[in-house]
């Protein structure tokens, strides 16, 4: 596994869109399944930069972890915030995206984007850590 | 990649460009633009998207927010988009909200 670490802040999402954004092309990820990637590792990023660490006053960092196989490629981020569950979150259903925009509920959005752009995606707590794992299956060409 | 936008109100269109990736810290900006043109009460909002390479739910969150902010009575126009944005508005249900458009006026 190759490790690279950013800090986490709000300014560190671009930089982590861009690293994740390489790996996966030089994993042979094509392109339409690396940007409902890059989507993925933005919403969790985001979630642990303002719930983890900046809401909370805590500061630290994210670690990317990535490792690509001929079928798999995966991301995993590793930090030391709270413990926070993105699975939990209740999602949004076709209901509701039927519903006119002013009716709309705000929220649910981004982690359905997390779970529907990738092959897998999982969460489990261990040594203290948050670790939030995507896994994207590549395609043969 | 910078994320750029500007923005004019003429005779109550709302035009904006945005440009580079839209993610949750250029949605505060876009947020802000929109809370702007707002105050004009425009009945048209016209997004144009052909230079936007990346937007996250943050980004979708603010769409949502505009029809909330500026009332049902605004039609909202979504210029050029590429096609991985789209994707992503079909695949969250909003492209049933805006108009997909391939120049304004249509």
């Amino acid at each position: 596994m190759e490790l690279k670490t950013f800090p986490a802040t709000i300014d560190s999402l671009d930089a982590i869109r861009q690293y994740v954004k390489e790996k996966s092309q030089e994993a042979g990820v094509d392109k339409k399944a690396t940007y409902n990637l890059l989507v993925a590792v933005d919403e969790i990023a985001t979630n642990i930069i303002l719930y983890g660490y900046q809401n909370t006053g805590l500061e630290g960092n994210i670690d990317v972890f990535s490792e690509a196989t001929p079928t798999q490629f995966k991301v995993i981020f590793e930090d030391d915030a709270t413990p926070f569950d993105p699975t939990t979150r209740e999602l949004p259903d076709e209901e509701d995206f039927n519903l006119p925009l002013e009716e709309r509920p705000i929220g649910g959005l981004g982690i359905y984007l997390t779970i529907t752009g990738v092959s897998d995606f999982s969460y489990e707590y261990k040594n203290n850590r948050n670790r939030n794992i995507f896994v994207v299956d590549i395609k043969s060409p | 990649m910078d994320f750029t936008i500007t923005s004019e109100v003429v005779d109550k269109v709302a035009k904006l460009k945005l440009t580079g990736e839209l993610d949750s810290l250029s949605a505060r900006v876009f947020q802000k633009e929109i809370e702007k043109v707002a105050l004009e009460s425009p009945t048209e909002l016209v997004l144009d998207l052909e230079n936007l390479s990346f937007m996250s739910s943050a980004g979708l969150r603010v769409l949502i927010f505009s029809k909330q902010k500026m009332g049902v009575g605004l039609t909202i126009y979504i210029v050029k988009p590429q096609e991985i944005i789209v994707d992503t508005l079909e695949k969250t249900g909003l492209q049933h909200s805006v108009n997909i458009v391939d120049q304004y006026p249509v």
